[in-house]
């Protein structure tokens, strides 16, 4: 009965303490904004099956993921006994979950053995951290409390296997000593309790009762302390899986504040009052109560594991952005922040933010939404959607942007492209071709509508280099007798280098205008070269009333290709090795890696791909309106480290999908010396070629 | 202290011009109309100067002489973060003209600085500035390239023949200003635009005042020809290109 109190007292502590920390949590979360809806419950409930349970996205990292798959189910095996200790301890009943027989037995032997596999696999991690230095691990946001961190964590759950093996060995031990019943299957306990054959019932009694009550209290402890800690993501991990955005990576969110207010500029009516009345307190992230409830569930969640860092472009290539230092400096912030707000009000000041005190513009401007960092999250976290909220903050309300991306947003708003060039020459790449391009606004007069309008994108109408494949498409399409059309000068830029460049309002502006022009031709199925168009058409142009089927180029000719209509001739690259470059906004941000290596396969060419290729592929540096600015200061440049890499597979052709892509690579292999000798292809010249177009 | 930042209303750069009217002015449909570009520097460089409290600016007026099309040009010079703007409703005839006005508004209102863009990026004219010094009376100082306050006065930066040269001048004056006045244009924010559709811009009818200038034509220069590539290999070609087709040699 004491037992029964002393339990029950510590369990009480236990919960109080929890509650305090949870309410204190909560309170934090009160003071964030809006997300997303939660939504698609079946959608969800799988996604976490797969990603948290299945443990997907953390076998990117095979070995190391392993161990920390072993241990993650080892945890979910052992929460069983430990919920049946609880129980135990307040009923003074011995394992009351007896009852369920040989699931019991299972789950118990289960628990027995996972004890050891998860204590050898923590060992690992500790002495990995001890003893060899893994670059994942370091960084300038990695000061020795987040290493201590690290190290009290992993020497916590060490004791809590210790004594669970412990207490295992003594209930068995004891059990055999006096000739009782054993509830439950100990293969492991029984093996220790063996090691002591001279061992009274007694001793193992106390053996029991000692490691029994050590591991519920280190369990009780160890509840209190994650939420302090970065193990929190042990409570985290699950639920911010289950609240992950559905969106596709490359997807940005919609401001609906600003929605409003460029739907006022682009009707200027009566200014209705009601709507100016209530602008938003603040565009965008400056500091951390201007967050969204996942923004900041994802810093709590984080577990400081550095995946994303270790694959971002930018950080790879000696630029202070780090989107781990980003997530946690906003767990950090918050911390500092909350308590002030709560204490002084919501409107209360202490001089310091997130932007600026904590992450500097630098490390923002650096960001080339390639969206690795997203797609390497073992559970979800969205760190692109912090950085590009806050620069959406420095634009939209401080109009601040490196020098290059104020003259894009000039260009764009005023000759509806980010270079300077007229919307008068949109249609010169289509000059001198054998056949002419058809354009909407003709066909419409003529009473005709073509089944697909063609995008070209900025980069096929001004572009030099880029003209060359809108050309070699058209060509294509021509030979396929797809009845399309194009805009002509009436196309203009989607926005997508102005929203990932924080400029909301000119995104809008010019996708309401886009939008506005499809209707007015009543635009069904859009085919496109650009990914960063197709990315803004296909997911962005939704959320503002501008529903379209696009399609990417490779997808229509791949899709050609499969049904036998087109027929590429072998012989022009037959056996060429040629290695190719996934574009972020075609492969993470929306999927598509086969469609191009099943188009360069019916080329008959020697694929080789580059060690990091699909979903682990490096960006070129481009994405993200970096295409338009210096890089920021870094021991080499994004471009530069990707040819490399490209170049080190031996093609003689590096494959392309992108124009940004195109430029890059093409810069890169000049910049090595090597353009006499490697050639860099868009797969649609590729196959105009195979074809002989 | 006050500034007012002259303002033209030209086309964007990229703009394919045409003529229209037998060829003695510009046809307007179609174009974009953005802020004359030194002036948006010019006007960049005044707010830099209101943000420094050290330089004793009160307020940032644009001024602008045209007719009530080009107030989207001016709401944007609001919107990047002038305080009020002034219209003088009528067709900017010519430089002479539109000084005029100019003159007339800095005498009512009383300005301290005069910030003109050194030309038009439309009809190039270089004129308007020193013109309306010499309407008023006051001192006006060319290819400014600065003007940083030191010590409560406006220091004025000029650019000289291989160097660079500063002065002061009593206020009020005019300055001509060139690039580096300001890094790059300022952008209006998303809050600046919010805020510039209620800021005020004030009407006023223009005094009496000639143009006097007439534009007779404009055309447009030569298209360029297309570049001719010559094996490097045949030197003899280029030769008797350059002697009879080009007639340089």
């Amino acid at each position: 009965m004491v037992k029964q109190l002393i339990f029950a007292a510590s369990l009480l502590i236990t919960l109080g303490v929890f509650a305090y920390t949870m309410n204190r949590l909560i309170s934090f979360f009160r003071l964030t904004k809006p997300a997303f809806p939660v939504r698609d419950i079946g959608k969800r409930i799988g996604i976490m099956l797969k990603v948290a349970f299945g443990q997907t996205k953390i076998f990117r990292f095979p070995v190391i993921g392993f161990f920390h798959a072993l241990v993650f189910w080892g945890f979910c095996i052992i929460l069983f006994g430990s919920l049946e200790m609880v129980v135990d301890g307040l009923s003074g009943k011995e394992k009351i979950f007896k009852f369920l027989g040989p699931l019991h037995d299972f789950i118990m032997a289960a628990g027995d053995i996972f004890a050891l596999i998860v204590l050898i696999s923590v060992l690992i991690f500790l002495l990995r951290r001890l003893f060899f230095s893994v670059r994942r691990f370091e960084g300038v946001e990695m000061g020795k409390r987040s290493h201590t961190d690290a190290a009290v964590s992993l020497v916590l759950i060490l004791l809590l296997m210790g004594s669970l093996i412990l207490m295992n060995a003594g209930y068995t031990g004891y059990k055999h000593a006096t000739g009782e019943e054993i509830f439950g299957v100990y293969p492991f306990g029984n093996l220790i309790a063996g090691l002591f054959p001279g061992m009274t019932a007694g001793s193992f009694s106390i053996m029991y009762e000692i490691s029994w009550w050590s591991h519920i209290l280190l369990i009780f402890f160890f509840a209190n302390y994650l939420p302090y800690s970065k193990h929190f993501h042990v409570f985290m991990s699950i639920p911010n899986v289950f609240l992950s955005r559905l969106d596709p990576l490359g997807k940005m969110s919609n401001m609906d504040s600003i929605s409003r207010e460029v739907k006022m500029m682009l009707d200027p009516g009566p200014v209705t009052p009601s709507v100016t009345d209530d602008p938003p307190e603040r565009f965008g992230i400056k500091d951390a109560e201007d967050v969204s409830w996942k923004n900041y569930l994802d810093a709590l969640s984080c577990t400081e594991c550095g995946r994303c860092t270790s694959v971002c472009p930018a950080n790879i290539t000696g630029k202070k952005l780090s989107p781990r230092k980003v997530v946690m400096d906003l767990r950090a912030r918050m911390k500092e922040k909350a308590p002030l707000l709560l204490k002084n009000g919501k409107d209360f000041s202490d001089g310091s933010s997130l932007l600026r005190n904590y992450i500097s513009e630098e490390e923002l401007w650096a960001c080339t939404t390639c969206n690795a960092c997203a797609a390497e999250c073992p559970i979800n976290i969205n760190h692109p959607a912090i950085i590009l909220d806050m620069r959406r903050y420095l634009v939209l309300e401080e109009g601040s942007a490196p020098g290059e991306l104020k003259s894009v947003f000039s260009n764009i708003e005023n000759n509806g492209a980010p270079w300077q060039y007229s919307p008068e020459d949109r249609l010169n790449w289509a000059r001198d071709l054998e056949f002419e391009v058809p354009v909407m606004a003709d066909l419409f007069a003529a009473g005709k509508k073509p089944k697909y309008l063609l995008w070209i994108g900025c980069a096929g109408a001004y572009d030099d280099r880029y003209k060359k494949v809108a050309r070699a498409l058209v060509k294509i399409l021509n030979h396929l007798n797809i009845d399309y059309a194009v805009l002509g000068k009436e196309e203009t830029c989607t926005g997508d280098p102005a929203r990932r460049a924080g400029n909301e309002m000119l995104f809008q502006m010019q996708a309401l205008q886009v939008i506005d022009t499809l209707k007015k031709y009543e635009v069904s199925d859009i085919i496109t070269i650009c990914p960063h168009c197709f990315n803004t058409i296909r997911n962005e142009y939704p959320d503002l009333d501008g529903h379209f089927e696009v399609i990417n180029y490779l997808q229509l000719l791949n899709l050609f290709t499969k049904e036998g209509k087109l027929k590429i001739g072998t012989e022009a690259f037959m056996g060429l090795s040629v290695t190719y470059h996934d574009p972020c906004y075609l492969g993470r941000a929306n999927g598509i890696y086969d469609e191009p290596r099943e188009l360069l396969g019916s080329l008959s060419c020697d694929l080789i791909e580059m060690k990091r290729n699909r979903s682990f592929a490096l960006c070129c540096g481009a994405g993200g309106a970096q295409m338009f600015k210096e890089a920021e200061k870094g021991d080499k440049e994004v471009f530069i480290e990707r040819t490399e890499e490209a170049l080190g597979t031996g093609a003689g052709v590096i494959a392309t999908a992108c124009p940004f892509c195109m430029t890059m690579i093409t810069d890169g292999i000049k910049y090595k010396n090597r353009e006499e000798e490697i050639k860099n292809l868009d797969v649609a010249e590729m196959i105009a070629v195979a074809l002989g177009l | 202290m006050k500034i007012l930042v002259c303002i033209s209303n030209v086309p964007d750069t990229t703009t394919k011009i045409k003529f229209s009217e037998g060829d003695s002015s510009i046809d307007t449909t179609g174009v974009q109309w953005v802020i004359n570009p030194w002036d948006e520097l010019s006007l960049t460089r005044a707010l830099e100067l209101k943000d420094d409290p050290s330089s004793g600016i009160k307020s940032v007026t644009v001024a602008h002489v045209g007719p009530v099309s080009s107030e989207p040009t001016i709401r944007k010079a609001l919107a990047i973060g002038a305080d009020d703007a002034i219209r003088v409703n009528a067709g900017a005839a010519d430089a002479y003209f539109v000084a005029a006005q100019l003159a007339e508004l800095v005498k009512k209102e009383q300005f301290d600085i005069i910030m003109c863009g050194i030309e038009s990026s439309d009809h190039n004219g270089s004129e308007v500035g020193a013109m309306i010094a010499e309407f008023l009376n006051i001192p006006s100082v060319s290819a400014v390239s600065g003007i940083t306050p030191e010590n409560g006065i406006p220091v004025i930066t000029r650019e000289i023949d291989g160097g660079r040269e500063k002065v002061t001048v009593p206020a009020p004056f005019v300055i001509i200003v060139q690039k580096g006045i300001a890094k790059e244009p300022r952008i209006a924010s998303m809050r600046g635009i919010m805020t510039a559709r209620t800021k005020p811009i004030k009407v006023v009818e223009p005094v009496a005042g000639e143009s006097l200038t007439q534009i007779i034509s404009l055309e447009k220069p030569a298209p360029r020809s297309a570049c001719k590539f010559i094996d490097a290999d045949n030197p003899a070609q280029l030769i008797e290109l350059l002697k009879n087709e080009a007639k340089v040699i």
